[in-house]
């Protein structure tokens, strides 16, 4: 059986205690900027970690519960985070003044994203997509990224009014440096 | 290191295979005969002992009323599903109905629940390893369709304990031809595996990256299988008799056992010779009381013609299963068949032409899944961490709403583990319980989808309507089954959980099914023929 020693317990404890207080990037530990292979890694990487095939045989059943626990956050983690959709909106939340009450991605989130896909995200695909790149660019602070992709979705869908909202948040954002570029 | 093993069990729906590792390598046990699979049929023998496997399968015909054989089909479906009425209509032996809308077997005098009839098949499976061990063998790692629901499962489950097995984990069986597949490979590629036994198809791709089987995504029809391509053999067969004698066979419950019989046999030959050559002797009596014989030659053209559409359902499935997964045919690496009718050529061709590729030959399609298993299960006995089975839900799981509608609680293909919880909150004064309807299945109508259970939480604070908020916990587990928890926000109480609705099996009655197959001698048949 692999062992698993003391250090690994304070931990695993440790983190199953916490885990209400972290946002998503911080479960699967990745920078918010993470690439989808980076995402994809560090969730092999946890897996490999905090998977319960691991632990099946581990007499210590209050670790075994927190393993679980741990893991099907992990799981948790790398839905929202794996969907490009799912995970502009997530980053956005959790970047924004509601952030402690926006750590995990609930029903309330997946209605409102419903909501948003309909009103703010746009309705051609090609708006959408540029949209939620700027989405992520801003919470990445790639501002001028931000523009240039918010500034594509305006030209599939002019009169977007969140289109434009963004666009402009974004051109105040960047920084005079980006500009001289 | 103790004897205790843990065996790997492929429990299909027309024949069985069981594995166990050893030296590192999974190896398929053979019965005394040399049979390495076994026809999941049950036959009930008038000194009360149970022929189980192949030549069980022979009695289907003379003893047509005691012999259960595609319990599969039934395990964890509700007595009045369509699946259950169309059984009613083709199968020798008696299928009535139990509590709770459960369905039942009856044998001569004795009633069985499906899960104590997969039991026997199991215990014959355990056996088959204790004579070749030499000792008891308790854990097992048995596999389900990928596409089976929380009800198909459990059922499973509880199969296992009644045969006297620890289960230690309801497997999926594309999963385990794909672990069995890159199992000590170290590679790292996107696989399709295309999984048609003998009554359900699956599909699943999986990325397989070192160590780690990531299920990216699966899909499945648990009405399609072999079984269908015998179907469309005997309604060929009997409409041609028909036409010719004015008899319908089918309206016959023995002939079309020996129907069903030469049908199967003739897929089989057709798949292998190109043609097949019919016969039944004494099929039946005409008027007079002349008995007659049914003679038939089946082309391969003629067989590819009346099947082809069950050959595109399944590709239907696999759009369903790449799109799902986020890619085309062109991004897989490779290509998995699985299950006995995988060996036609129609389907192999057909498969080849549709994924743009060859399919992976050095695989025995009816032997791989119970080799995955059993690699499993011995990962999970010694907990070394060798490898990684990241799979994922097959259906998405629900709760009913008004008006006959459903609320999406976890989406299909969300790996597992995985938990979420809902808010309820109370609508009367003074109410004392809240009741939850649990389906799975892809539409948002209640009718559409396939009922869990109807879960009944009480416990919490009696008070104003409103005032009261409980938080139902929907846990998914490495099982892929489904355990539904709640909680009084303000409290913190756990509240207590009674599951109204259901066609599993109470403890008690898997305590007392469990004695009664203990109890139960398997009878060692002939070697078939």
């Amino acid at each position: 059986m692999a062992d698993f020693d003391e250090s690994f317990q304070i931990e695993a404890h440790a983190l199953a205690q916490v885990l209400d207080e972290l946002d998503y990037f911080q479960i699967l530990k990745v920078a918010q900027t993470a690439s989808p292979a980076e995402v994809k890694g560090a969730y092999y990487r946890e897996s490999r970690a905090y998977h319960p095939d691991r632990f099946f045989q581990l007499p210590d059943q209050e670790l075994r519960e927190a393993i679980g626990k741990i893991y099907k956050r992990i799981n948790e983690a790398y839905v929202c985070l794996r969907d490009d959709v799912r995970r502009g909106k997530y980053a956005a939340d959790v970047s924004g003044p509601e952030r402690p009450k926006k750590l995990r991605f609930v029903e309330a989130s997946e209605q409102e994203l419903k909501k948003d896909k309909e009103q703010e995200i746009g309705v051609t695909p090609q708006g959408r997509k540029f949209f939620m790149a700027g989405l992520q660019d801003m919470a990445a602070q790639r501002f001028a990224s931000a523009e240039r992709n918010f500034k594509m979705a305006l030209t599939y869908e002019p009169g977007n009014s969140n289109y434009k909202i963004k666009r402009d948040e974004a051109a105040k954002l960047v920084k005079p440096t980006d500009s001289l570029r | 290191m103790s004897d205790e093993i843990a065996i790997g069990i492929d429990l299909g729906t027309s024949y069985s295979c069981v594995s166990v590792l050893e030296n590192g390598q999974p190896v398929v046990i053979p019965n005394e005969w040399g049979e390495r699979t076994h026809a999941s049929v049950v036959s009930f023998l008038e000194d009360g002992t149970v022929l189980v496997g192949n030549s069980a399968k022979r009695n289907i015909i003379t003893n047509a009323d005691n012999t259960v054989y595609s319990a599969k089909r039934l395990i964890g479906r509700f007595y009045f599903s369509d699946e259950v009425k169309k059984a009613q209509a083709v199968m020798p032996y008696r299928i009535i109905e139990g509590e709770n809308n459960s369905v039942r077997i009856q044998v001569r005098e004795s009633v069985y629940s499906l899960p104590e009839i997969s039991a026997l098949v199991l215990k014959e499976m355990k056996s088959i390893v204790e004579s070749y061990v030499g000792h008891e063998v308790k854990k097992a790692v048995v596999t389900v369709p990928a596409y089976f629901n929380d009800n198909q499962r459990q059922a499973t489950k509880d199969a296992g304990r009644v045969a006297g097995l620890e289960v230690l984990r309801i497997l999926n069986e594309p999963t385990a031809a794909a672990l069995s597949y890159g199992f000590g490979k170290d590679i790292a590629q996107k696989i399709a595996v295309y999984d048609l036994g003998g009554g359900t198809f699956d599909i699943s791709i999986l990325e397989i990256g070192k160590d780690v089987f990531e299920v990216l995504s699966t899909a499945g029809d648990t009405y399609l299988g072999g079984d269908d391509f015998d179907d469309r053999i005997m309604t060929w067969l009997a409409e041609d008799f028909l036409k010719k004698t004015g008899i319908d066979l089918r309206l016959n419950k023995y002939c079309l056992q020996m129907l069903k019989e030469a049908s199967e046999r003739a897929k089989i030959d057709v798949g292998r010779d190109g043609a097949a050559k019919i016969t039944i002797e004494g099929v039946c009596q005409d008027p007079s009381g002349q008995v007659m014989d049914l003679n038939a030659t089946l082309q391969e053209a003629e067989f590819n013609r009346m099947t082809m559409d069950l050959v595109q359902r399944t590709f239907k499935v696999c759009d369903e299963a790449l799109q799902s997964a986020r890619l085309t045919a062109s991004d897989l690496d490779a290509v998995i068949l699985v299950g006995g009718p995988t060996r036609l050529p129609i389907i192999r061709t057909s498969v080849k032409h549709y994924f743009q590729r060859d399919v992976m030959t050095g695989i025995d399609p009816d032997e791989v899944v119970a080799m995955g298993a059993a690699i499993q299960a011995s990962s999970l006995m010694d907990s070394k961490g060798d490898h990684y089975l990241l799979d994922v839900t097959p259906l998405t799981l629900r709760v009913a709403t008004v008006g006959g509608y459903t609320d999406k609680i976890i989406d299909k293909n969300t790996p597992i583990p995985i938990e979420r919880s809902k808010s309820y909150t109370t609508n009367r004064d003074g109410q004392e319980k809240v009741k939850i309807k649990v389906y799975q299945g892809e539409s948002n109508k209640a009718s559409e989808c396939e009922l869990l259970g109807e879960f009944e939480f009480s416990g919490f604070r009696i008070a104003y309507r409103g005032e009261v908020r409980i938080e139902v916990t929907f846990e998914i587990d490495t099982n892929g089954i489904v355990n539904v928890t709640a909680t009084d926000v303000e409290t913190g109480q756990k509240t207590s959980c009674t599951i109204r609705l259901s066609s599993g099996l109470t403890e008690e009655m898997i305590q007392s099914a469990r004695q009664k197959n203990a109890a139960t001698t398997l009878a060692r048949g002939a070697e078939a023929a």
